[in-house]
């Protein structure tokens, strides 16, 4: 043992794992079971979110019909059918429901706690119970999302973005508005007790010789995540916090117009607060994606990630530059005309460090080895409709262009493709990927495959569609879309949309089967490596690993992705080499020669 | 008939159908951009266009590399070990730089020119001879727009205020001075490419100009409640000889049913002017 590892060890003792069942796996500090608390939480929002989104789609095809099923059991009083009150709180909720409740606890709560300390090579997180907390604060909220459907006047409708006016007494009174608001505070305070605690792990807890050019992109990009978490999150919370006083204590921060009494506040104040959060919460979202697949190509292609250097710097300007470009979403406020091309240039110019990332991904493909296993499948699609979702985002980064397209279906194709497909694409290529690890069984390929096959042509082609209505001008959020002559024209394609938008959903249930297939049925053991990579929560432990993660910490000796090296084949046979496997016979210098 | 005859006749067809579409504006047909009716939209809709060629390119090269490398480069055969050479670095970052250039950079210039010189550019629309000034009052849900009448004053007996009805002439600056007494619209002109909040509070501006005569839609794009589906108005765009008339008329019509007592009714603001 050398003198780091030796250090590492005295500074993570191994702990005795917990016997009672509320610590074991309720109350748990260990970020294993944390992960895949939040990964349940998440998982069960998402079902809640998609149905909702149903229930939108249902609406723009057949307007004023009852809604099958779903109507019955949920809209009972107005016999199945959707009204306009209704509807402002679907959209409202499934926009909330999904970014805060259904696919941050996926992507940062669980593959966040359950990833980083496997693969930097640590015991635990630097603040296990600050971690605990992080979850039952995240659950506390969720419920408050779910009691507000139960209130007099039903859920928000505010919109998920909650603007003010509308979003106080004036515009939409009641309790439900309220929880929500109380809601996203809460959610908030989870995110970043979760994120101080993340930033705090990848920084203290790297196994020796885990440098950051050695971190896997996976880590990358949750740890960046969590650092805009951390920064960002608590803008959200006092801007929530400051519209609960207005709402409830008689305070108007951000009430003008008629409704203000003496003057009033400012609206677009807390559009300001909003969207400095707002923007890098799309960046919070899209950052996990692009670790998993920086890690999750190579992997499949069986080669070295393309200037994993460059990805990384590329990585760290998106962080810097997320909180700087926000101001896209307010063009149409009457900013000032200077403020707001200092916004389009910015956004403009953070194209550069994401068209770096994916020329990388692409360049990792080209003569790989590719292997398409179902995650290796979504991380392709994810590359595909992060591809389109981000090119069709040069239309709105332009003021000439947002003239026309802001606030219309065209934004909500936009960034549906890069937050809702991209991110939800990578947290199924997580999920394939990882299962194995997490519940030490794979999942079924050939359900996965077909579940992949309708999951990828169902997204295009209803997020496609959505970017086909806005391009000819029908406005988002609209109950009946039809009410005007301009967009009469699309009756057809929205209801087509619709149908695929079904047939999207319907898939979805191949994914739920499989899992539970996979996890209570007749399965065998995946084995510690199923996947044969690098990284050291498939190299330097079992499956599953045990409650302290590694039995001694690693040394970590080499980069996340060495793939197909010749000096490694000639010394062990295979095409790989573990981050902390030492190769037979000095050949850490053949090794530094062959890659030289 | 002859290739000649059919062409004629087809020509022919093509005309009557285009004179009868200008006549009467029915609702769009297809999947494109709606009918622009407005002096500079075709502005929006060049970039719009350049946009949409560009990203197809991208898009295409992009794809047919993955799609070439799926196809050849398959498990079947040994990778390559690389981390990425000088050479593959440089596709990398010059294929960068040639759309950041090429492409953002394009949009950057000519959406500055376009801002600066047409759409933002209130000092031209106001210094204009004859150019439009309305008043609009949006609110849960309608727009309420306000007209100075004859004696070029807002908040005037001769003021003329209607709901959900503008009218325009062709040929000259539309000024819209924007302002709302509840949440916050967003005036949208799909026919004619602008879009303007309105944001309780403050006074935001719109402007344009019409070219075609007929009847279009104002429509609201941020969500305000409930019926914010319900929130349309008409447009209707006058030759200038018809709006003259119109504003006469209704002018006279104001001043005649002018009630003091209705507080509802006088919402105007004096003109804002901007400073060149």
């Amino acid at each position: 043992m050398s003198t780091a590892q030796a250090l590492a060890e005295a500074a993570q003792p191994i702990h005795p794992p917990p016997t009672s069942f509320w610590r074991q796996y309720v109350f748990s500090i260990d970020h294993k079971v944390i992960g895949k608390q939040f990964l349940w939480a998440g998982l069960l929002f998402l079902l809640v979110g998609g149905t909702l989104a149903m229930l939108i789609r249902w609406q723009w095809a057949f307007p004023y019909r009852p809604v099958p099923v779903l109507g019955q059991v949920f809209l009972g009083k107005s016999g199945g059918v959707i009204g306009p009150a209704t509807y402002q709180q679907i959209f409202t909720t499934h926009g909330l429901v999904m970014i805060f409740f259904a696919v941050t606890p996926v992507l940062i709560g669980c593959f966040g706690n359950f990833l980083i300390p496997l693969m930097i090579g640590a015991r635990d997180m630097a603040f296990p119970k600050l971690n605990m907390y992080s979850f039952w604060t995240f659950l506390l909220s969720q419920l408050l999302v779910l009691a507000s459907f139960l209130t007099d006047l039903g859920s928000a409708g505010a919109g998920w973005t909650t603007s003010p006016p509308l979003s106080t007494n004036v515009g939409t009174p009641g309790l439900g508005q309220t929880l929500v608001v109380a809601a996203i505070f809460v959610t908030g305070v989870s995110s970043t007790m979760g994120a101080i605690n993340y930033v705090t792990t990848v920084i203290r807890l790297r196994a020796p010789g885990m440098g950051y050019m050695r971190l896997p992109l996976t880590i990358w990009g949750i740890w960046l995540t969590a650092i805009l978490n951390a920064l960002f999150v608590p803008v959200l919370g006092s801007a929530a916090l400051l519209l609960l006083l207005d709402r409830n204590f008689g305070t108007q921060f951000f009430v003008a117009g008629a409704s203000a009494v003496r003057g009033g506040g400012d609206p677009i104040l807390f559009q300001h607060l909003f969207w400095i959060f707002g923007h890098p919460e799309v960046y919070i979202l899209i950052l996990p994606a692009w670790g998993i697949l920086g890690d999750v190509l190579p992997f499949f292609a069986r080669k070295p990630h393309h200037w994993y250097k460059g990805t990384v710097l590329a990585m760290v300007i998106v962080t810097v530059l997320s909180a700087m470009v926000y101001g896209h979403h307010m063009f149409m406020t009457g900013m000032s005309p200077l403020l707001g091309e200092g916004f389009m240039l910015f956004t403009l110019l953070i194209s550069a460090p994401s068209m770096v990332v994916v020329l990388n991904w692409v360049l990792t493909l080209w003569r790989g080895s590719l292997r398409f296993d179902t995650p290796m499948l979504f991380a392709l699609a994810t590359m595909f409709v992060f591809g389109v979702g981000g090119l069709t985002g040069l239309f709105l980064a332009d003021i000439s262009m947002d003239l026309y397209l802001h606030d219309t279906m065209f934004v909500v194709g936009h960034f549906h493709f890069t937050m809702a497909a991209a991110s939800f694409l990578a947290a199924m290529t997580g999920i394939y990927f990882w299962f194995p690890k997490i519940f030490g069984r794979k999942l079924d390929e050939r359900l996965g495959k077909a579940h992949f096959w309708f999951t990828f042509v169902g997204i295009t082609l209803v997020f496609g569609g959505q970017l086909l209505a806005g391009y000819a001008g029908q406005q988002r959020r609209l109950f009946d879309p039809f009410q005007y002559t301009f967009i009469q024209q699309l009756r057809g394609l929205n209801r087509w949309t619709s149908f695929f938008a079904f047939a999207l959903f319907a898939g979805q249930f191949i994914f739920v089967w499989n899992f539970f297939k996979t996890l209570f049925g007749k399965v065998a053991s995946a084995g510690a490596n199923p996947w044969e990579v690098t990284t050291l929560e498939w190299t330097a432990t079992g499956t599953p690993p045990p409650f302290h993660n590694f039995d001694r910490i690693p040394e970590v000796v080499r980069g996340p992705h060495e793939f197909s090296n010749p000096e490694v084949r000639r010394l062990t046979g295979r095409d790989f080499a573990g981050q902390a496997e030492v190769l037979p016979g000095g050949g850490e210098r053949g090794l530094a020669a062959a890659k030289g | 008939m002859t290739a000649l005859g059919a062409g004629r006749a087809a020509l022919a067809l093509a005309v009557l159908m285009a004179g009868a579409a200008l006549a009467a504006p029915a609702p769009e047909a297809g999947y494109g951009l709606p009918r622009d009716v407005s002096v500079d939209g075709f502005r929006i809709d060049e970039l719009i266009h350049f946009t949409l060629a560009a990203i197809t390119v991208i898009f295409v090269v992009v794809a047919a590399v993955m799609i070439w490398s799926f196809v050849n480069h398959r498990r079947d055969r040994p990778a390559f070990y690389s981390h990425g050479t000088g050479r593959s670095i440089g596709v990398v970052v010059g294929g960068v730089a040639v759309i950041l250039v090429g492409v953002d950079g394009y949009l950057f210039v000519h959406t500055l020119g376009d801002i600066h010189g047409y759409f933002w550019n209130f000092p031209r629309a106001e210094a204009a001879e004859g150019a439009v000034r309305i008043e609009v009052n949006a609110h849960q849900w309608s727009w309420n727009a306000r007209y100075a009448g004859a004696d070029g004053k807002f908040g005037t007996p001769d003021d003329i205020v209607s709901v959900d009805d503008l009218r325009v002439p062709v040929g000259v600056p539309v000024i819209v001075q924007l302002a709302s007494t509840d949440v916050i619209h967003s005036m949208y002109l799909p026919n004619f490419r602008v879009k303007q909040d309105a944001v309780p509070g403050t006074i935001t501006r719109l402007t344009f100009q019409a070219k075609v005569p007929g009847e279009y839609e104002i429509a609201c794009a941020q969500h305000c409640g409930p019926n914010h589906y319900k929130m349309r108005g008409v447009l209707t765009v006058l030759a200038a000889d018809a709006f003259r008339q119109w504003l006469a008329e209704a002018g006279d019509d104001a001043r005649r049913g002018y009630d003091p007592e209705d507080a509802e009714a006088h919402w105007g603001w004096e003109w804002r002017r901007l400073e060149p």
